[in-house]
């Protein structure tokens, strides 16, 4: 058996890879498909049984009617692009240098703030909801994309920091001894030598904290009341008390991931690789 | 020399870390306190006002002789195995699927983002209606191909409905895991590869001594954080079931949910919050002290 | 002079700043600030909205906001968010509504509204239902005011009716079992109703407070205390249970009326109790099947005749509100006969007035009016309390036991009874 044989597998290892990437495709794809023929279709023939998939029935109406209610859905993903991204660069600038100094600076105690930094995730949103309303609303920004922005920066910069420090700690020493003897400084260190080649676990962290920002619904709900309403709010508002109607509400969930597919697709090699160097070491 | 120069990376290092710490400290010191303040007094509203009235343990009394609480706890410590357990090793499964040269085409990896990037309101929502026990497509597929002669009710039964929930919460949280596995398997060198060949070993002893012990650190955080978000899962209970039928889907976070929000008992909400606080805290430290590598320098 | 000369000026600038929609957010806001405005909390349609948030009597509705200084700025929100909005804001001690929409919460927030109903002119009061007030007056005094008649109702498929053998809607119990029977047939179901979520109003135990009245139980005694350990409260349970042999078996799963409504609607259901509203989605083509076949009628009798229960959406005033005068005029214009009118026409919901209700142009456009008309005059009570969501979790998952058969409908009654009892004197 050959080295390269080995890494590929025989005709038998070979069949199980593309039975199991069949079985990968079908699991992820078909609730997405049946998300977007759900969207194309009338409620009088999604409730038929089994779904009535005649070409007659199939329409562009949700998608006229979601978007005629552009208002609303113009300005969620308004909103979201402002939150997410505000969310998403504060936790950059606030976890880069953070993660590095618990990585490569001697903290004392490190490993315990580090794990201080995650514990904060462990208190579920529910609990924490309330009192955070009473402190926002006391400040009066209620309704303020920026300070939804400031609030998800509750949950992404912890895991900023995560990705960004298990990503620093696997930097080969010499690079910075090499640049101390060179008489450059900490912050130059940082500056011009780390960040340049942490591009991909910066982009990886960034994709992380945007789609996050992106999707969050709870703090979205109780700190937003008109203006700063986001687009997880824009597609809840499809289900009703007494009705849901579905194909428009997978419309408005069509357009709304658009953006964050957009993203990925053009992220996709950074996430993996920015990934796998952050995730390398603990 | 040394020492200044070891100073100045110690001031440096608090300088980077402290506004850091102190963002996160201005936003959720003053909730993370006083939830766990609340949890010691029974909150109500009257008058035009809330009115707090201290308790001690009360609430964590009340809570240790509630069966409802104790249904939760049981359904909670099922679904966050199963559910860590799952996402993990399928995130494992997927990634390697993804990592041999047939599965490296970009249309897997667009794939595997999507469920991720899916908006979880619309996610339960498309689920409710793929699980519906009349005209849910589900049902309509597997009769269709024979599989079922009569429509099942998938949500009907405490058993069925749980684990409809893990598993399309495992459909949710698989892809971000197996983007991680993945990229812990591509950091993977061919050179250790080609030295396990060149000793001999075989495919499954490759893996096993080659990839799961350099994956070590991303399996640690999969778990660590796969186990945190299990025990928050909040937003498939609420559209799916309610927590039905009779309670048999109730998760502690849910029913956290349901006795702040829908009970107004704020007192009593709060400790429920804040034993999930104390469970995640004693599994995530558990699983850190476990799982984390001990020696960097090791691993290579 | 020179300043009181300025601040009408701008006054009026910022009410033409208000009356435009298109202006950029701070500009809104001056106006707002200056006019001082009336914030309304309201469910976004199709759910019950008034004038502005849906689309009728604007016209009026902006004459009424120039005659009276008044500017209107609406929150909507999806009505299942609704609550927990509320909740939130109340519990922080800072809500900045004037006008909140309301369903069975009353008693819940009662101590943040204002008992403003109190005050209602005596020719509106005489034209709404008494009973409407029965889920807005907490200790003698009223705190809102229903706005839309919306009481369940049976609705049933006449086709399918006909083909199992009967010419008319059940009214009896005995008359509904036997029906339900015979329209389960070739994969369809005699009755459907969403069992799934046990809370609230809709939800399961709401539901067998329907057949509780209709036995001639109470849930509460004189002393406030649970009373529905009883012959009726046993029996209003066995009747649901004695249905599901003729009930879609989904039902236990469907967590929201829009899941069973959608089984009625393909025509997979013969039966299922619902709400005034969704007639005009039973008869839209884009979502019905049964279009032209849905017909309704009041709630079969049970041994103490037929009953129901009370959607009760109404309107409230919150008690921080700095206008509470022209608070309660808006909501006197939202009761309006002409916007009452306006309301069931252009958007389904109907009138509360007994006027409008009876008004031929509106019968003939919502032709299930009769019936609920009829149906209101049979109690409607929904029971609600200042913890009304915790009552009906505790109600409504003994229910779900009873009907998944894992106990008999006496014990379920009998451990709902004892937990519901704890919860009130819990409360003190």
């Amino acid at each position: 058996m050959s080295f390269a044989r080995l890494r590929e597998g025989g005709p038998l290892r070979k069949t199980v890879i593309l039975a199991g990437l069949a079985l990968f495709t079908f699991w992820s794809a078909a609730p997405i498909l049946w998300l977007i023929i759900s969207s194309l279709l009338e409620q009088k023939a999604l409730i038929a049984q089994p779904p009535d998939l005649s070409p007659q029935n199939f329409t562009l109406e949700n998608f006229s009617t979601v978007l005629a209610a552009a208002a609303a859905l113009g300005r969620g993903i308004a909103n979201s692009l402002i939150v997410s991204l505000f969310s998403t660069a504060l936790a950059l600038v606030l976890g880069a240098p953070a993660a590095y100094a618990l990585a490569r600076l001697p903290v004392p105690r490190a490993n315990s703030i580090a794990f201080l930094i995650l514990a904060t995730q462990m208190l579920p949103g529910i609990a924490i909801a309330i009192p955070l309303f009473i402190v926002i609303s006391k400040l009066g920004l209620i309704d303020n994309v920026l300070s939804l922005g400031i609030v998800y920066l509750s949950f992404n910069l912890p895991i900023v920091i995560w990705i960004l420090r298990g990503f620093f700690l696997g930097i080969p020493s010499g690079i910075e001894k090499a640049a101390a003897v060179d008489g450059a400084g900490i912050f130059a260190t940082f500056w011009y030598i780390v960040l340049p080649i942490s591009l991909p676990p910066l982009s990886a962290a960034a994709v992380f904290a945007f789609v996050e920002a992106w999707n969050e619904f709870f703090f979205a709900l109780i700190l937003t009341r008109q203006q700063a309403q986001t687009v997880p709010l824009v597609i809840a508002q499809f289900a009703g008390q007494y009705q849901t109607v579905f194909g428009q509400m997978m419309a408005a969930a069509v357009i709304s991931v658009a953006p964050v597919i957009l993203l990925a697709v053009l992220f996709r090699n950074q996430i993996i690789r920015g990934f796998a160097d952050g995730m390398m070491k603990g | 020399m040394i020492s200044t120069f070891e100073q100045r990376r110690r001031r440096t290092g608090l300088f980077f870390v402290a506004p850091a710490l102190i963002v996160l400290a201005a936003i959720l010191f003053y909730p993370i306190v006083d939830s766990i303040l609340l949890a010691l007094q029974r909150v109500q509203l009257a008058g035009g006002a809330v009115t707090q009235q201290w308790t001690g343990f009360g609430n964590f009394e009340r809570l240790f002789a509630d069966a409802v609480f104790w249904k939760a706890a049981r359904n909670t410590a099922y679904f966050s195995v199963m559910e860590v357990v799952l996402v993990t090793f399928l995130s494992l499964g997927v990634a390697l699927l993804l990592n041999h040269s047939f599965g490296r085409s970009g249309f897997f990896r667009i794939l595997l983002i999507v469920p991720w990037a899916l908006a979880p309101v619309a996610n339960a929502v498309l689920w409710k209606w793929i699980l519906n026990a009349n005209y849910g497509v589900l049902n309509g597929m597997l009769k269709s191909l024979g599989v079922i002669e009569n429509n099942q009710v998938w949500l009907g039964t405490p058993f069925s409905a749980l684990n409809f929930l893990l598993i399309v919460d495992v459909w949710k949280s698989v892809p971000f895991v197996a983007l991680l596995m993945l990229a812990g398997l591509q950091r993977v060198p061919q050179s250790l590869y080609r030295a396990a060949y060149m000793d001999g070993a075989g495919p499954w002893r490759s893996f096993l001594h080659v990839t799961l012990p350099t994956m070590r650190g991303v399996i640690a955080i999969a778990i660590v954080l796969q186990t945190i978000w299990s025990l928050r899962v909040f937003d498939l209970v609420f559209v799916l079931t309610r927590g039905g039928p009779a309670d048999a889907t109730v998760l502690l976070n849910f029913l956290a949910y349901r006795v702040t929000f829908n009970f107004l008992d704020l007192g009593y909400g709060a400790a429920i919050a804040n034993i999930i606080f104390a469970l995640t805290f004693l599994l995530a430290a558990a699983y850190v002290w476990l799982l984390w590598p001990r020696e960097p320098k090791g691993a290579r | 002079m020179i300043h009181s000369f300025n601040r009408r000026t701008l006054l009026k600038a910022g009410a033409a700043a208000g009356a435009t929609m298109a202006l950029p957010d701070f500009l809104g806001r001056t106006a707002q600030a200056q006019a001082a405005g009336l914030n309304v909390f309201s469910p976004l349609p199709p759910d019950p909205a008034p004038p502005g948030a849906a689309k009728f009597s604007e016209e009026a509705f902006a004459k009424w906001q120039a005659d009276n200084g008044a500017t209107v700025a609406y929150e909507t929100l999806a009505w299942p968010q609704l609550h927990d909005r509320m909740a939130t804001a109340f519990a922080s001690g800072a809500a900045p509504w004037d006008i909140t929409y309301n369903c069975g919460w009353v008693p819940e927030f009662e101590s943040f509204l204002s008992p403003y109903a109190d005050t209602l002119p005596k020719a509106l009061v005489d034209d709404l239902p008494a009973s409407s007030f029965a889920t807005t007056t907490v200790g003698g005094k009223r705190y809102g005011t229903v706005f839309t008649l919306s009481l369940l109702t049976l609705f049933y498929n006449k086709e399918l009716l006909e083909q199992a053998g009967f010419k008319e809607a059940p009214k009896t119990w005995d008359e509904m079992k036997a029906c339900a029977k015979e329209m389960t047939r070739d994969g369809r179901f005699g009755f459907v109703l969403n069992y799934g979520d046990p809370a609230g109003i809709g939800g399961t135990a709401s539901y067998w407070m329907v057949f509780l009245q209709q036995a001639g139980g109470k849930l509460y005694g004189e002393d406030g205390l649970p009373s529905f350990k009883s012959d009726e409260g046993v029996a209003a349970l066995q009747m649901i249970v004695d249905l599901m042999p003729s009930t879609d078996p989904g039902s236990i799963s469907y967590a929201g009326i829009n899941d069973a409504t959608n089984v009625l609607l393909a025509g997979r259901a013969g039966m299922m109790m619902n709400w005034p509203f969704m007639w005009n989605a039973a008869n839209d083509p884009k979502q019905s099947q049964i279009v032209g076949k849905m017909t309704s009628a009041i709630l079969p009798a049970g041994p103490k005749g037929s009953a129901s229960i009370d959607g009760t959406d109404a309107w409230t005033i919150v008690k921080s509100s700095k206008n509470q005068d022209k608070a309660q005029k808006l909501i006197e214009f939202y009761l309006d006969a002409e916007v009452q009118k306006r309301q069931v026409l252009d958007t389904g919901w109907l009138p509360i007035r007994l006027s409008v209700l009876g008004d031929p142009e509106v019968q003939a456009k919502a032709p299930n009016a009769a019936v609920v008309l009829e149906q209101a005059k049979h109690p409607y009570d929904s029971f609600v309390t200042a913890d009304y969501n915790q009552v009906t979790v505790a109600i409504g998952t003994e229910v779900q036991q009873a009907l998944q058969g894992s106990k008999t409908a006496a014990q379920a009654i009998a451990d709902a009874h004892e937990a519901v009892t704890a919860i009130v004197k819990r409360r003190g």
